[in-house]
């Protein structure tokens, strides 16, 4: 471990991740949970981000020695970023709290996280325990600068712009943020909000529902304003950019691997979509048998 | 389209995100916790117009 140059303390995910359980919430036809939704969302950085950019607690400066590693790799908890990490977490939620929806909403929320970051520059390792990054390169990632700086150059990129088309999609979608909706959809669709009634107001729930949209929102425009307004950090929405700083990379994918992720995810589809059938055969069993 | 009352809170939350954003960029660490934004955004949203609206 070495000592940071300068204490750090919070966690930080970009505005993508605030956004995009909206938009899940919104169209998926599954039955979703909302809050198990945002925590998948935010899972995969709640347990790493921290260490990347460092933490001062008590006294004691603690931060990861190669952040690149530690967040995206393995060794490492890049692990997090991965799809059956999300399984086996939800799994865990289906066992101990016993709710399929919750498992799912999490499952969702997490995968999209995982999904999302292949955008950077590093990538994740999306078929972990296979410790190969898929990433598209789309925009630097540059957590190993420090959190500032970080901030810096993610909102002088093609992510921000990302975070960008978010944001519009949400705005657009404003009826998902009503109250309305939320009685009707996200309320009814989990006995937590019912629970949380008992001690707070609806007014209070429906703030904490719509938090998440109003943070990344105000976020993507306070760091912009930070970065382009006060420091005049220079645009640069080419692939891979911004340029100006030093981005970390992993190796660019050879055909064997992409051939490989085609198969893995061909037999992903093929045992859900076998799964599915079979339910159906069942259902039909079950249907001949009472007639 | 919107309702006049919808209409109003959202003219309420972009109140409360100029205020939060206008912190954020003088001071970044408020920008950095989910928790920061929840607590603020429970005080602007929820207590104080509760309490307004207790007071008179």
């Amino acid at each position: 471990m070495a000592r940071p140059g300068r204490r750090a303390e919070a966690v930080l995910s970009w505005a993508a991740h605030d956004l995009e359980p909206y938009a899940i919430q919104r169209h998926s036809r599954l039955k979703i949970a909302f809050v198990p939704l945002l925590i998948g969302s935010y899972a995969p950085d709640l347990m790493s981000k921290w260490f990347v950019y460092g933490i001062h607690v008590g006294g004691l400066d603690l931060k990861a020695s190669d952040p690149v590693q530690f967040h995206r790799g393995w060794p490492g908890v890049g692990f997090t970023h991965s799809l059956l990490f999300g399984v086996v977490i939800a799994l865990l939620i289906w066992r101990v709290f016993g709710s399929k929806t919750w498992a799912i909403s999490f499952l969702i929320g997490q995968w999209a996280h995982a999904i999302t970051d292949t955008g950077d520059t590093v990538g994740t390792m999306l078929f972990f325990p296979w410790t190969v990054h898929v990433h598209i390169g789309a925009w630097a990632y540059a957590g190993q600068t420090g959190r500032l700086t970080d901030a810096a150059a993610y909102f002088s990129g093609l992510g921000g712009v990302w975070d960008a088309v978010w944001i519009v999609y949400g705005i657009f979608s404003w009826r998902v943020l009503t109250r309305s909706y939320f009685e009707q959809h996200v309320y009814s669709a989990d006995g937590f909000w019912a629970s949380a009634n008992r001690l707070f107001p609806m007014a209070a729930l429906l703030v904490l529902y719509r938090t998440a949209f109003f943070y990344g929102t105000s976020r993507w425009i306070a760091w912009t304003l930070w970065a382009h307004v006060v420091h005049h950090y220079r645009y640069d929405i080419s692939w891979g950019g911004p340029h100006w700083v030093t981005a970390a990379h992993s190796p660019p994918i050879t055909w064997p691997q992409l051939a490989g992720m085609a198969g893995i995810v061909a037999a992903i589809v093929a045992a859900a979509y076998a799964y599915r059938l079979a339910g159906r055969r069942r259902g039909l069993t079950a249907t001949r048998s009472e007639t | 389209m919107p309702s006049r009352r919808q209409l109003a809170v959202a003219a309420g939350y972009v109140a409360a995100a100029a205020v939060y954003i206008a912190i954020g960029v003088a001071y970044t660490d408020f920008l950095f916790s989910y928790f920061v934004g929840l607590a603020y955004l429970l005080l602007v949203a929820w207590l104080v117009p509760a309490g307004v609206r207790r007071l008179f």
